[in-house]
């Protein structure tokens, strides 16, 4: 068929009109701020009118220097990079290994179990970050739990210790050295001589053996240790519970993932090697995994492109305090832009240093694919 | 055969208490969760774990007023249909002129497109505040040059509902326009060619024949878009700023900050915003299992 003139002059039209409004909408929400972060990382631009405001002029690379020697830049790149592993190395294995329970039919139920492992990913991550913050916060149900936990065993060797003593009719010292040994150390320095001080008080307190209860309560009240949820403002150790809400969130997603991929893959493969007497473990991997390399190629590709950007989930969670270090590169560049004197140019290097990073990432991630990925199913 | 001998009895075991601690570990919060909506503040504090002695259903009216989620609740369906109804009419316009119309332009601009699947728009939060600012300024000026308004303070994009929906539905695009143009590769060029002889122009072709052959994708953009839309948080925490054009997630967070200390309502206000997108996940479990499954989602 030869096409008319007309034809082709209606057909460039047509694409155009059909292509322009999303391409103008993804430059107007992709491009133009990439464009516009690269200009204005290298300006002293710090708010007011970009055009016809206060002059601003590209100044060089000092922001990227600075970002180099700030601290709390290397603080919030060595979390994200926990966030990145606990999703790569967490959520992926672990969605992958699920599924494969699912797919060999190992366990039963499997559309029940995915369908509830999902729920997490589909539910606002404020929601379940403020959730889980009220599960970790100091007078949290952690600390309740742990706190309950402690009370018990106190009780317990407190009981023990009355017992051996044959009552609270005497009171020795040995008695109350023992008590001191089980106390919380904190509730101890309150006395300024502990062994007589207490020794007073259990005396004086009228406690006989007919009223213990009130006694092993009395002194669970003054001396059980408490739980102390203090490590959570330790560096490092406070993005624990984010990496565990992190793999908690999403390993569903990887389980439904994987597992609709897995059932492409031929029966008839996995049956063979069952055959010859490999393992389900020796299936899975031999198998399983080479088959799906290109799949998790692509998995650890969203995950890494997705971790680098979180935000919400610590926002909700613990807004990357106490002290900045649970911050992660998105809050760090919040911070920057948006918090006490904005530096606008330092927050839009942060803003091209997560999108570089995650083409690192990424690139990589092809790299080793390309090099040791197995045939794609 | 051993087909029924797939793995021993401790394997079995094993690969039961697995699912079964992993799934317990992902219903029980939420379960919890809603248990301690119904309790008093009091009792919260004295308790967490068990069910409330008396059930207790003032946390959700006084939640729903204090945190004026009847708007919220408004706003967020507003964005969250607007957003995913216009990427999915502007992907599907462009997956048809990617797929169907030869053109040596369709290379580079959806190239750029799926490139565009592995950005973020979390991570250009920063820029695009300027860049959505920085427009109105622009417009402003314009129209006090020609006298045309008086005051400085004009906002098309900034702090505007039209501004927010046009991000997201820029934000859905690139994984919108990938995920349709594939799609429409499918149906046979046969169809237009055909529609094409009979005299029908490309805008018809759209609306009769690709648009309508593209609901099983457009409803997979669908329910991915949704709850992305719905969840939302980065960026309408600082594009909007006025509080009846907030969305859900907004509200929600009020409920950590200031009135943290008021558990109760803390709780109830958490379960209305996980209802929402619960009750959307059971309505249509099996397309967003597919949608999922296409590996279409960032974690």
């Amino acid at each position: 068929m030869v096409a008319p003139l007309r034809n082709k002059v209606e057909t460039s039209r047509a694409y155009w009109t059909f292509v322009i409004p999303a391409f103008f909408l993804y430059l107007l929400v992709f491009a133009f701020p990439i464009v516009l972060s690269v200009i204005l990382s290298v300006s002293n631009y710090n708010g007011g009118k970009l055009f016809g405001g206060d002059a601003w002029t590209i100044v060089g690379f000092q922001q990227y220097e600075k970002l180099i020697n700030d601290p709390n830049f290397w603080m919030a790149l060595k979390n994200n990079v926990y966030i990145v592993l606990i999703s790569v190395f967490g959520q992926i294995p672990l969605g992958f290994v699920l599924a494969y329970l699912i797919y060999r039919k190992i366990v039963k139920w499997g559309e029940g179990w995915q369908a509830i492992l999902y729920v997490p990913a589909i539910i606002s991550v404020i929601v379940l970050g403020m959730m889980w913050k009220l599960v970790f916060a100091p007078n949290g149900v952690l600390a309740d739990v742990m706190n309950g936990m402690y009370a018990e065993t106190f009780l317990t060797s407190l009981k023990h210790i009355v017992q051996s003593a044959g009552g609270l009719t005497h009171v020795t010292d040995d008695f109350v050295k023992q008590l001191m040994n089980i106390s919380n150390a904190a509730s101890l320095q309150s006395f300024a001589h502990p062994v007589s001080d207490l020794k007073d008080l259990i005396v004086g307190g009228g406690y006989t053996d007919q009223n213990l209860p009130v006694f092993l309560s009395d002194m669970k009240n003054l001396l059980a240790p408490t739980w102390s949820p203090d490590f959570l403002n330790q560096q490092d150790v406070s993005m624990v519970p984010i990496m565990f809400v992190t793999l908690w969130c999403w390993t569903g997603m990887y389980l439904i993932l994987f597992h609709a991929n897995m059932q492409k893959i031929d029966d008839q493969i996995i049956e063979a090697a069952r055959i010859d007497g490999a393992s389900e473990l020796q299936v899975m991997w031999n198998v399983i995994v080479p088959n799906l390399s290109g799949v998790i190629a692509n998995a650890a590709i969203l995950c890494i492109a997705g971790s680098l950007n979180t935000f919400a989930l610590i926002w909700a969670m613990t807004e990357g305090g106490p002290m900045h270090i649970t911050q992660v590169l998105a809050i760090y560049m919040y911070q920057n832009a948006f918090v006490g004197h904005p530096n606008f140019p330092l927050a839009n290097a942060i803003s091209l240093a997560i999108v570089l990073f995650s083409f690192l990432l990424i690139g990589v991630t092809l790299y080793i694919e390309k090099k040791f990925g197995g045939k794609q199913a | 055969m051993k087909r029924n001998r797939v793995l021993g009895g401790v394997g079995k075991g094993v690969a039961y208490l697995v699912m079964g601690l992993f799934t317990l570990m992902t219903i029980y919060p939420i379960v919890w969760l809603v248990i301690n909506s119904f309790k008093s503040t009091a009792e919260y504090q004295i308790d967490k774990i068990s069910l409330p002695k008396e059930w207790i259903f003032s946390n959700y009216t006084g939640a729903w007023s204090l945190g004026t989620f009847d708007q919220l609740i408004g706003n967020s369906i507003l964005y969250t249909a607007l957003a995913s109804a216009g990427s999915i009419l502007l992907a599907v316009l462009a997956a048809f002129a990617f797929a169907k119309l030869k053109h040596k332009a369709t290379g580079p601009i959806y190239g750029s497109f799926v490139l565009g699947i592995l950005l973020s728009i979390t991570s250009l939060m920063v820029p695009l505040f300027l860049q959505v600012s920085q427009m109105d300024k622009v417009i402003g000026d314009i129209l006090q040059a020609f006298g045309w308004m008086k005051s400085e303070d004009f906002h098309l994009f900034y702090n505007t509902r039209f501004g927010m929906i046009l991000i997201y539905i820029g934000a859905g695009l690139p994984m919108a326009v990938y995920l349709c143009t594939e799609y429409v590769k499918s149906i046979p060029d046969s169809l237009v060619e055909a529609a094409r002889i009979d005299g029908a122009g490309y805008f018809q072709i759209f609306w009769r024949i690709i648009l309508p052959m593209s609901t099983p994708i457009a409803t997979t953009v669908a329910v991915l878009t949704v709850p992305n839309v719905w969840n939302e948080f980065a960026l309408i925490n600082i594009i909007i700023s006025s509080m009846d054009q907030k969305s859900l997630p907004l509200g929600i967070l009020r409920f950590s900050s200031a009135l943290s200390s008021d558990y109760g309502k803390q709780f109830a206000a958490l379960v209305i915003g996980l209802a929402p997108m619960l009750i959307f996940y059971i309505a249509f479990r099996k397309q967003i299992t597919k949608g999922v499954s296409g590996g279409a989602v960032k974690g």
